[in-house]
């Protein structure tokens, strides 16, 4: 092959590359957008009831917690003064090094309780379980360190007692409602199976108490930028496959999940590295091996703000995480990929993942290489490459932009129209470096998946723009 | 720059990337304004809104509070763009008033032409609008509205047809629950709460027959759907309907449902045979009516009911027996010490600390 015609066929890849990624998220953007209008319409008159009964389902919070002695109480108060008629709230300290246990047994009153506890989901032996003297919807779960998010948390599910199971990252905001919100799902559809909500970025909040009191931009760069890639993230990327029932991931930071079917289907894989995205995955693959109707759906508006890392060092560990356990949660569920009866999940939604999500770094970073060594190397124009350049520029903006018009048109969120203005100047400077630096630590991660990385507890800076008035 | 482009000889692939680059700006400079301009529109409109709506806030708080409905003078003109948001806050109103204030705000909207706004908001495409006028046909009690709004009930949009389902009670209770009780068994996309909104709005004079029968009539099936709703009914009849079907069902759903309901204050029909039926959630409830009778001859059925393998079953058994008004807590020590099965003395245990004994 000729250098020229390595060139023809390289731009021409890359070319149906863009043109087929962004395809893919302008649909999702249209179905979102449907979605979500639809969504609002009807929203606002079952909203205006508010009525409560005894038809609501009971909920079990569960908060997996390690090394959370610092923020672990308020995080607590706050969630025993959700807005829902019947709840528990149960945490697990998963074996913490430092005072997790010692701070809620003090602060609640906790007293060490007989209980009969069961293991249905595989979890590390349970050291003893506390029950609050104040609050009898409190429990608190303590157990060896299981290395794991997953493995506290199905510990938590075994001494759930209730139908319904919503998992809480200790350090995520839950607005009051959220859990009202999130429960009508499983009120009007009875084959729903998992629900998520949507998770945006505290950083640059005002949060009092546990509670979060006024919502405003970060000043810091890295976590802005974030806050518009939650945007594109949440309200087209999960509402855009969410009627088609092919959503693939419900964020392990808020979640809620019909227990017996979670216990059905083994509960959360305590070795995967994306522990929320393979649960999702294995439930798509074991309802659909037993051909049984279910449905998981994402709603936009409960939602859990979450800390987002503002340094370059937790935010490469995070991006490198996902895409590793990105790709083992899809290689494990592999059996889905083109299933004769898997549906939009075998035939769309799995691989649009495989091609752009998992091995889709590979082109962006050989992609940005490539145009830069063809230019140098004189086998393309610099107008060429910059036509490219700006290609996948003009399409990354288009994507944001039409993310943070659907915010408008359904919560704006941000009341200021300055900030409306910050998160446009955002969405283009993002594309010029940002961009760039995910895509080469999404390869890492790639590369990591492919070596068989393992997971450990998450921990991340916490951001100095949450401005919490405790 | 734009005759450079057009003239410049690219190949193929640049000359497509290079249109695509122009239609992705042009798109993303077009969302822009729209935002913008949707931004500048929603923050003009709620400006307008707000003094407009706690004006007519006012206006209806007061026939609220009047002696009399009407009449009706020196209220304001209504704009053609403040219809929607008058007769939104018009309902909001409505939803939290009852008896003669009714009649007053009633009386108000016909005088506003409310119903003939909201008979032409029924025709609209929109969804939004049948709804808003769905809501507002049936909180006007207007009966020639009756058969626009049955149609309703049958649309397969769940929203739309449990809207109109809630309405024709409000218009008239008695005509429309034996429509909708055989209903609910059959739209099960209607949400429970507002099924159960509806029922509670009707009150179980009105409910209890019509559920009665159909509870008696229908499938198993349709009984469990049902079951949700019977606590509603009068409590005499829900535990008659709950008895019968205790001593005559063979379903474990509907027995599980039946047992839920059942006081046990004529007896427990069939309980040594249920407290071992194979299916579990059957054997749990009969655990828990045992615990609700509270009788002293039940006390050997239940110890042996705390050796289930079952976790829940044991559970809602050592509950039972912890809540049982004769045995004190030296008793239930006791029993727990004689139990061989650990599983049984756990649980047993976990119920005594749980009732703090």
């Amino acid at each position: 092959m000729t250098t020229e015609a390595f060139v023809h066929h390289t731009q021409w890849l890359f070319l149906l590359y863009f043109v087929g990624i962004n395809l893919g998220y302008l649909a999702q953007n249209l179905i979102a957008t449907i979605g979500i209008r639809k969504y609002l319409q009807t929203a606002r008159q079952f909203e205006a009831e508010g009525v409560f009964s005894s038809l609501d389902i009971p909920i079990s919070v569960i908060v997996p917690a390690y090394n959370e002695a610092a923020s672990i109480i308020t995080s607590i108060k706050a969630l025993l003064q959700m807005d829902y008629p019947d709840f528990e709230l149960i945490v697990v300290n998963d074996g913490s090094r430092d005072a997790t246990l010692q701070t809620m047994i003090d602060a609640f009153g906790l007293q060490l309780f007989p209980e009969a506890y069961r293991i249905r989901v595989e979890s590390s032996e349970v050291r003893g379980v506390y029950r609050s003297l104040r609050f009898k919807n409190l429990r608190i779960i303590d157990k060896v360190n299981g290395g794991s998010k997953a493995d506290a948390v199905n510990a938590g599910i075994n001494a759930a007692r209730y139908p319904l199971v919503c998992v809480v990252d200790a350090d995520g905001i839950l607005q009051t409602d959220s859990l009202r919100r999130v429960v009508r799902p499983f009120l009007e559809d009875q084959t729903t199976i998992a629900v998520g909500g949507t998770v945006r970025i505290a950083n640059g909040c005002v949060v009092r108490q546990g509670f979060l009191e006024e919502v405003g931009l970060p000043t810091n760069y890295l976590a802005l930028v974030q806050v518009v890639e939650y945007l594109r993230a949440f309200l087209f990327g999960r509402m855009g496959w969410s009627p088609i029932n092919a959503l693939l991931i419900i964020s392990g930071a808020f979640g809620v999940f019909h227990k017996e079917t979670l216990i059905e289907v083994g509960g959360f894989n305590k070795d995967a590295v994306g522990e929320d995205m393979e649960l999702i995955l294995r439930m798509h693959r074991i309802m659909k091996e037993k051909r049984r109707p279910y449905r998981i759906t994402f709603l936009p508006d409960p939602v859990c703000w979450t800390d987002a890392p503002e340094n370059l060092k937790d935010l490469k560990g995070q991006r490198v995480r996902w895409q590793n356990g990105l790709g083992q949660a899809l290689m494990l569920n592999r059996s889905l990929i083109f299933n004769p009866r898997g549906g939009a999940v075998s035939w769309l939604a799995i691989p649009f993942y495989l091609v752009f999500e998992l091995f889709g770094p590979i082109l962006e970073v050989l992609g940005m290489f490539l145009l830069l060594y063809f230019g140098w190397m004189g086998w393309l124009g610099w107008p060429e490459s910059l036509i490219f350049f700006g290609l996948a520029i003009g399409l990354g903006i288009l994507l944001s932009t039409s993310a943070i018009m659907l915010e408008e048109m359904s919560f704006h969120m941000y009341p200021r129209i300055r900030d409306l203005l910050v998160l446009f100047l955002v969405a283009i400077v993002e594309n010029l470096g940002f961009r760039q630096l995910t895509a080469i630590w999404r390869l890492q991660g790639l590369f990591r998946w492919l070596r068989g990385g393992k997971h450990k507890w998450e921990s991340i800076t916490r951001s100095a723009s949450v401005s919490d008035k405790t | 720059m734009l005759d450079w482009l057009l003239q410049s000889d690219f190949d193929t692939s640049v000359t497509a990337a290079l249109w695509s680059t122009v239609i992705a700006i042009a798109s993303t400079l077009i969302l822009f304004l729209y935002t913008l301009g949707l931004r500048v529109a929603t923050t003009l409109a709620e400006r307008r809104r707000v003094p407009l709506i706690a004006r007519w806030r006012r206006i209806f708080a007061s026939a609220v509070v009047s002696d009399t409905a009407g009449p009706w003078s020196a209220l304001p003109q209504i704009g053609r763009n403040q219809q929607i948001d008058i007769l939104e806050e018009w309902n909001r109103t409505r939803t939290t008033v009852a008896g003669s204030a009714t009649e007053n705000l009633v009386s108000l909207a016909q005088h506003l032409d409310f119903p003939a706004l909201a008979g032409r908001m029924l025709q609209k495409r929109q969804i939004k609008s049948k709804l808003l006028a769905i809501q507002t046909l049936g909180h006007l009690r207007g009966e020639q509205s009756w058969s626009a709004i049955v149609e309703a009930v049958a649309s397969p949009n769940s929203a739309l047809s449990i809207t109109a389902a809630v309405a024709l009670v409000d218009i008239d209770a008695e005509k429309a629950i034996p429509e909708l009780v055989p209903m609910i068994s059959i739209r099960r996309d209607w949400p429970q709460t507002r099924v159960a909104m509806f029922l509670r709005m009707a009150g179980s004079d009105i409910i209890s027959e019509p559920m009665c029968r159909a509870l008696r009539d229908g499938d198993p099936k349709s009984q469990i759907q049902l079951m949700k709703f019977a606590p509603l009914m009068d409590a005499e009849t829900a535990d008659r309907v709950a008895d019968e079907l205790v001593r005559n069902s063979h379903d474990a759903g509907v027995l599980a449902a039946a047992l839920k309901l059942l006081s046990g204050h004529g007896g427990l029909p069939r309980i040594d045979e249920l407290a071992e039926h194979e299916a579990w959630f059957v054997r749990m409830r009969a655990a828990q009516i045992l615990g609700r009778a509270g009788l002293a001859e039940h006390l050997p059925l239940l110890e042996t009911m705390l050796q289930d393998p079952d976790w829940w079953v044991r559970y809602r058994t050592a509950q039972a027996i912890a809540a049982l008004p004769f045995l004190g807590p030296n008793a239930l020590h006791q029993m727990q010490q004689r139990q061989t099965d650990p599983f049984a003395r756990d649980m047993l245990g976990q119920a005594i600390a749980e009732a703090g004994l």
